[in-house]
């Protein structure tokens, strides 16, 4: 693929998941690759238990922030954040997504309704051109760390062709830049994800 | 391997966020001294510097409020250093009286102030424009708008600031501040040396006799400064044509991203400002005779466009200037690609190529921010609400406890800014009549809640002073602060002890509680409601993130639900700890998210009892 395209990635998830942990990763590997590279994000009070927003832009695009309908790609590590993040999203754009809930306050209290994951995946599919649901948070905990559940996620956009460069550059950047005790967890994450979309391609 | 920051040699090129270039660009340039108060989004600035330690090559403090940090800098920068102040949009305000100073007396070692404005209020109460203070100060200004600008702009203004020896506004926004992009690193040199001082006191002491002659050399600094806008490699004009664009700051990034998307690249002539203040009039007044029409984006109020339009008066050019349109392009929030494209197309006259939405959400649950399970916070405001009710008014302050505002617990009824709980709350009770309890942080009350005590007692007001002491200030990030213990706060800073600067400032009516501790706190708050004058409470337990992270503390025990019911419901609903959840009717305790608090025992103690983590 060419190194130039112009790519918008919108990513959503929630205060705490290592959202933008996850951000900066993917932008160091485009980084390592050569390829130009912004990402946006805001730090502070939405941080504590709310929803958190980031964007990566790939090939030369240079504001730090996105508006409807503008992201070629949805990165959603939380269902209902997938959901809220849909109108991001350009007409046949790609989504990968968490399929784990984590459940709002208000709906722990029984004061609100959690929306159906059929239903997500609907509205979902309706925007989208491809979408790929994984239980991240599941296959994070099986090769150990719930955290390691956003790596899933990476994993397989970078094997889905969808970027200008594979898992291998996401392979090296976790050597690189993620802290040695953790490097192994993540790589194995990674592959879970990798492995989840070529066996649904 | 040391930081890349402090050891990233030339011609490296690394990931970083805004503000960690703005740091890098600062070492590139040489600086001295850094002096801050956090604040989001400027607190990664020097939360960059404390982590990095520096080896030597600067001296950085957490001030104790902008005002003192400013004054801190400035005093630096007279003593020859080139100092770095750095603060969020409304702290400017605290520090806007030495500031105004500054810029007359002149900063011989060179003094940047960096102002990380909010437009949306991510995280602010407000969204002003500190580029007003470029001109009501008479600062020279950068507006940075990629990480890498953000780097030289910095080293830039360091040198200007030592040229002219005048106060240099570094105006950043969010978008910027917390963006992260690739920046290629130049030489790092040593720290500057210092610029000897010179006794000048009728320069330096602006008795009204010096200041009028001051604000003559600053006018003609500021005449100096003007040269170097039109020379500045940060103002460029690019495009062709007899339509005009006129941009700066974040706005910048998306006219480009938008003339990119609209195809328009070679339709309109660009008038980029980087360097924003003072304007490089004769650049721009060239411009303007080269076009028709121009549009003028800047994010916040129409300060360019004004100039502009004075400038085109001024000059006869018969130059139609269009901006702020009230609509997309308004005074409100931030610009976007897509509102600067729908301007765009507008002001060109052609089809908008932005297209809606294709999924539209709402009536989802929101995630709005909470205070977090075991936040000590959340058992006083249980207590005092349980006690109190509505017949006491709250005055709260700025920091995590803000978020007490939220239903159930209710517990703020207005805030003016940092440290005002106490005595904006003198005025309302001393105005009304009623009972007035007073929330403030222990970062706040340092910060400037001090004042407002002191002011209390000397005018004898009556009111209770709620300190809610979490060891930190949790909500920018656990920078120190006076209040923090010793132990963390290592050598080279002294722990102050609240308690005592309350008794030392002559408050007799103290009492030092354990949040945790319902029972206690319950007790102190009634012996005070009984009372009047000024009353302190001060509630102790540390931020439950900080004693995590920080302190490496965790309670031993978690709680759980023994007897479903209406004494868990009734506790549930009314201290809304976000470990609770529902399931089927039955109410359950998130032992994950359990801080181990206990609160939930005290009030309901047979629907709940504590379990081995």
């Amino acid at each position: 693929m060419d190194k130039q395209k112009r790519i918008r990635i919108y990513m959503t998830g929630v205060g705490g998941q290592g959202t933008l942990t996850a951000t900066t990763l993917l932008a160091r590997t485009a980084l390592d690759e050569g390829l130009d590279v912004v990402a946006g994000e805001v730090h502070g009070m939405a941080q504590r238990g709310g929803v958190v927003e980031s964007v990566i832009l790939l090939g030369g695009w240079k504001a730090p922030k996105l508006d409807f309908g503008e992201a070629d790609i949805l990165l959603g590590f939380e269902p209902l954040e997938t959901l809220r993040g849909l109108p991001y999203l350009r007409s046949g754009g790609i989504i990968f997504s968490s399929e784990d809930a984590m459940e709002p306050l208000s709906v722990c209290l029984g004061q609100a309704q959690y929306p159906a994951l059929a239903g997500i995946k609907e509205k979902s599919q309706a925007v989208a051109g491809k979408s790929f649901f994984l239980p991240c948070r599941s296959l994070g905990q099986e090769v150990g760390s719930v955290q390691s559940g956003n790596t899933v996620l990476l994993g397989a956009l970078c094997a889905s062709g969808a970027l200008p460069f594979t898992e291998t550059a996401l392979e090296k950047a976790i050597q690189k830049h993620l802290p040695a005790k953790i490097v192994e967890t993540n790589i194995k994450a990674m592959y879970l994800g990798v492995a989840k979309v070529k066996a649904a391609s | 391997m040391s930081h890349p920051l402090l050891g990233g040699a030339q011609n490296e090129r690394h990931l970083l966020l805004g503000n960690e270039a703005i740091v890098r660009g600062a070492l590139e340039a040489g600086v001295n001294v850094v002096t801050c108060y956090p604040g989001t989004p400027s607190s990664e600035v020097p939360d960059t510097f404390y982590k990095l330690g520096g080896n030597g090559r600067y001296k950085m403090e957490y001030s104790v409020n902008e005002k003192v940090a400013m004054e801190v800098a400035a005093g630096a920068a007279l003593a020859g250093a080139m100092a770095l102040v750095t603060m969020k949009h409304v702290g400017l305000n605290v520090a806007a009286d030495p500031l105004f100073t500054a810029a007359y007396t002149g900063m011989p070692g060179g003094l940047v102030v960096l102002s990380a404005d909010d437009p949306a209020c991510h995280s602010s109460q407000n969204e002003q424009d500190n580029r007003y203070y470029a001109r009501a100060a008479s600062l020279p200004c950068f507006e940075p708008a990629s990480a890498q600008e953000a780097k030289d702009m910095t080293h830039q203004a360091f040198r200007l600031a030592r040229e002219l020896q005048q106060p240099v506004l570094l105006r950043t926004t969010t978008r910027l501040n917390h963006m992260r992009g690739a920046v290629h690193f130049d030489a790092l040199p040593q720290e500057m040396p210092l610029v000897p001082w010179k006794n000048e006191s009728m320069r330096f002491v602006p008795v009204p006799a010096v200041a009028r002659n001051r604000h003559k050399v600053l006018e003609e600094n500021m005449r100096l400064a003007r040269n170097f806008a039109e020379t500045s490699p940060w103002n460029v004009e690019s495009g062709q044509g007899r339509m005009g664009v006129i941009a700066s700051g974040i706005a910048r990034a998306y006219l480009a991203d938008a003339l990119y998307a609209g195809g328009w690249e070679d339709k309109v002539r660009v008038f980029e400002l980087g360097m924003s203040w003072p304007l490089p009039e004769t650049r721009l007044k060239e411009f303007l005779r080269q076009c028709d029409r121009v549009l003028v984006l800047e994010e916040g109020e129409p300060l360019l466009e004004q100039g502009i339009r004075d400038l085109a008066q001024r000059h006869n050019l018969p130059v139609n200037v269009a901006g702020k349109n009230g609509v997309l392009l308004s005074i409100h929030g931030e610009y976007s690609t897509s509102s600067i494209m729908q301007g765009l197309a507008a002001f060109l006259d052609c089809p908008s190529p932005v297209t809606a939405a294709r999924a539209h959400t709402t009536g989802l649950p929101n995630r709005p921010p909470n205070l977090c399970a075991g936040c000590s916070h959340r058992a006083v405001y249980y207590a005092v609400r349980k006690l109190f009710g509505d017949e006491a008014v709250y005055s709260s302050d700025i920091g995590c406890y803000t978020l007490g505002l939220l239903p159930p617990l209710r517990m703020a009824d207005f805030l003016v800014c940092m440290g005002s709980s106490i005595s904006a709350g003198s005025g309302f009770a001393w105005a009304s009549g009623k009972p007035v309890i007073a929330f403030v942080g222990d970062s706040t009350f340092f910060h400037s809640g001090l004042s407002g005590l002191v002011n209390a007692v000397f005018n004898q007001h009556d009111i209770l002073m709620v300190i809610l002491d979490n060891g930190t200030t949790a909500m920018t990030g656990h920078q120190p602060n006076p209040g923090m213990e010793q132990a963390v706060l290592g050598e080279g800073v002294q722990h102050l002890d609240i308690e005592s600067a309350v008794r030392g400032v002559g408050v007799t009516e103290v009492c030092r509680v354990k949040a945790y501790n319902l029972k206690a706190l319950t007790e102190a708050l009634q012996n005070f409601r009984e009372k009047k004058g000024v009353r302190v409470l001060i509630a102790e337990e540390p931020c439950v993130l900080y004693a995590r992270r920080v302190l490496k503390k965790t309670l031993p025990q978690v709680a759980t639900v023994a007897v479903q019911g209406e004494d868990a419901r009734r506790c549930a609903e009314e201290l809304a700890c976000p470990a609770f959840y529902k399931k089927d009717d039955d109410l359950y305790v998130d032992a994950t998210l359990c801080s181990g608090c206990m609160v939930c025992l005290q009030i309901a103690p047979k629907a709940f009892k504590a379990v081995k983590r």
